[in-house]
């Protein structure tokens, strides 16, 4: 049980830090838009199940509650970050922003 | 007149910062407030008035006072930019553009003309530009009702979890307004008229002080909830803990519509046409 909450934290950082390096590295806004809605989705997305198992570990109803709490958070996570994510990509789109074209500078 | 108000501010801040000189040190454990009023809120809140969360209790009951006022800050906020933001004098414009929703195409409507009301089709805009967005519109009506549910939950909840009606009171208004901000205003003044903004705002510094007044006129000092157990038929702990539950109601009315109220001024200008 251990093992496989530790797994699961891991990924759910490393899927973090990709979304940090990308962040930090892309080239223009488009392009670091993209790991910040995808990466952190997915990141919350192991690390929630991972505490959810966690909790589960003495097996209670109070403790299964808490669990499915824990998995609404990654719900509304999964709605509400890559509308918000969509949203502001498509204010660049109509403010005019050009995306990044090979052989640009970094913006 | 500008320049006798700096003065007065300066004034005030000196006054105050000459003031703090007077305050005990930071973290000082021989303090009042250290000594025995600290202690005396762990050690008494559950049996006095039956409530597990000490911040909520000392919030509500033992400084009611100045949560009331607090309160009335809001509501006090919310009317200050009703008063000097909201324009009346309509003026209608020339031309008048209209969205239809099936194709997307935008209409013009020139000479005050206006496309019939009976039309769902047709969708009133204020610009030529203004966008379409179906993904953040669909989104954002799936997540209302939950935000909604969350803001009641956290104001009923203060009893018991961090939260209370100030919290709950904002998770309500931003509810509305990410209704007007992915919608237009138009939509968010549909479900929420100002004039209710407005009488709920009152109604909720309205139950706080009631509450307060009603005490008094059973007997005991204002705000003191234990009077209220003649009227809810319990013994006196368990009536403050409920009337702690009554004024967070209160707080969370008048919290929610003035948020609204103060968004939708500032975003339109007191036009209270499209807004953002």
């Amino acid at each position: 049980m251990d093992i496989i909450v530790i797994l699961l934290i891991i990924c759910g950082l490393i899927f973090f830090t990709g979304g940090t390096v990308g962040l930090l590295r892309f080239p223009d806004f488009y392009s670091r838009l993209h790991p910040a809605g995808k990466l952190d989705t997915m990141g919350s997305l192991f690390i929630m199940i991972g505490l959810a198992l966690f909790n589960l570990h003495h097996f209670s109803m109070g403790n299964l509650l808490t669990s499915l709490k824990l998995i609404l958070i990654v719900v509304f996570v999964f709605m509400a970050s890559p509308t918000a994510i969509h949203a502001i990509v498509d204010a660049g789109v109509r403010a005019g922003l050009r995306p990044w074209k090979k052989g640009d500078k970094r913006r | 007149m500008k320049i006798i108000g700096l003065i007065i501010a300066v004034l005030t801040g000196i006054l105050l910062i000459y003031a703090t000189v007077d305050f005990p040190p930071w973290a000082d454990p021989g303090s009042p407030a250290s000594t025995y009023l600290s202690p005396h809120y762990i050690e008494k809140t559950m049996e006095e008035t039956s409530v597990p969360n000490i911040v909520t209790a000392v919030l509500a009951d033992y400084r009611g006072f100045d949560t009331m006022f607090e309160t009335t800050v809001i509501f006090a906020a919310g009317v200050a930019c009703f008063f000097i933001l909201r324009t009346f004098k309509r003026k209608e414009p020339e031309e008048i553009f209209y969205r239809h929703t099936l194709t997307g195409m935008t209409i013009r409507v020139k000479n005050s003309g206006k496309v019939r009301q009976d039309l769902d089709e047709f969708e009133r805009i204020d610009a030529m530009w203004t966008p379409h967005y179906l993904i953040v519109k669909t989104v954002a009506r799936l997540l209302v009702p939950f935000i909604q549910l969350f803001g009641l939950y956290v104001i009923a909840h203060g009893h018991h979890s961090p939260g209370g009606g100030f919290q709950g009171g904002v998770i309500l208004g931003a509810s509305i307004i990410l209704l007007a901000i992915s919608h237009d205003m138009r939509t968010a003044l549909g479900r929420m008229r100002e004039k209710t903004t407005a009488l709920l705002c009152t109604t909720g510094v309205l139950i706080y002080a009631g509450a307060g007044a009603l005490c008094l006129l059973l007997g005991l000092n204002f705000l003191d909830y234990g009077a209220l157990a003649s009227i809810l038929y319990t013994d006196p702990v368990t009536a403050r803990s409920h009337g702690i539950l009554i004024v967070e109601i209160g707080v969370g009315l008048a919290v929610m519509s003035a948020m609204i109220w103060i968004y939708s001024n500032v975003s339109s200008g007191g036009k209270y046409d499209e807004g953002l």
